[in-house]
């Protein structure tokens, strides 16, 4: 019994050794470092290549900064109800909820730097109209010249299910050439 | 400083000035990432791979590109040929999006003439040529 003792003592040891939480933490940062560089794996380097700003100002007084409110600066393009106000937020679908994959994309400047910014107004979609914020500006939609220009469009036509909850307000790049043309 | 010395440092100022404009210029302009998220990606998405009964995937473009009449066909189509952009633009958001995306580019890169020529007759039925073009798989029964 005595020699199994030692044998297992050893060999927790030698895997202690071996094992150690630097050689976990090592892994796991390899680990970290290879998620963090899959986005430039050739799958994902057109999103990659989108002119992407990731952090246009937001320290805006007043209803511009607000995205519970309709004069919200992201939400120039927008018709529909402001999923802020929904149980989500600017960027993120109420639970429940499903991003619909295709969508309305249209440009809104920025007050604070004075830049034109691409939205992306992505649908919330599988539950019934949130009903509150309700936000009907439309700038840049152009639905008798551009059939994709047309806000009306229920975009959750993409989605698993076409019931509209309501819309986010994605950043996705920023826009030299603001819609429409200026 | 001579006549002339002062002449060529002139030119030069000119030439310099008009490279200037010309690099702001081509700086304001959008380039063709920025061209497709704005007129493409709404519907094919940010990374190209498009929504099942709703828009195609553009990452296998290269079958497309490749069959008979295929790099006719992707200037015709009605979001490519009635996209909002010149010739110039269009051509070069061909490219990238065959290059980059699809990994097919096309060879020789689409010219703006080949464009402008091209989209001068957009397709009236898509699907249908798009089917002759690459015939669907037949569904497993």
């Amino acid at each position: 019994m005595k020699g199994f003792d030692r044998l297992v003592e050893s060999s927790a040891r030698s895997l202690a050794r071996r094992a150690g939480r630097r050689s976990f933490l090592a892994r796991l940062g390899g680990l970290l470092v290879g998620a963090a560089a899959a986005p430039l794996l050739p799958v994902a380097r057109a999103a990659a290549q989108a002119p992407r700003d990731p952090a246009p100002p937001e320290d805006l007084p007043g209803p511009e900064g607000d995205p519970t409110r309709c004069e919200y600066w992201r939400h120039c393009a927008i018709d529909g109800f402001a999923c802020a106000c929904c149980g989500g937020s600017a960027t993120r679908c109420p639970p429940g909820t499903e991003l619909s994959p295709v969508t309305w994309i249209g440009t809104c400047r920025n007050p604070a730097d004075g830049r034109d910014y691409i939205i992306s107004y992505n649908d919330c979609c599988g539950k019934g109209m949130c009903g509150r914020c309700a936000c009907n500006r439309n700038e840049g939609e152009r639905p008798e010249y551009h059939w994709y220009r047309n806000n009306d469009i229920n975009w959750c036509a993409g989605a698993s299910s076409q019931v509209y909850h309501c819309s986010v307000a994605v950043v996705v790049g920023r826009a030299t050439e603001p819609q429409p043309e200026r | 400083m001579s006549r002339g010395r002062a002449l060529a440092a002139a030119a030069l100022r000119a030439a310099g000035g008009a490279l200037l404009a010309a690099a702001a210029a081509a700086a304001a302009e959008p380039g063709p990432e920025e061209d497709y998220v704005l007129h493409c990606s709404g519907c094919h998405r940010l990374d190209g791979s498009g929504a099942p009964g709703v828009a195609p995937g553009l990452r296998d473009l290269g079958r497309l590109l490749g069959a008979p009449g295929g790099r006719a066909y992707l200037v015709r189509v009605p979001g490519v040929a009635q996209a909002p952009l010149d010739d110039v633009r269009l051509a070069r958001l061909l490219n990238f999006v065959l290059g980059e995306m699809a990994a097919s580019p096309a060879s020789p890169p689409y010219a703006p003439e080949e464009v402008a020529r091209l989209r001068r007759s957009p397709l009236r039925d898509p699907r249908a040529e798009r089917a002759r073009l690459v015939p669907p798989a037949p569904s497993p029964r």
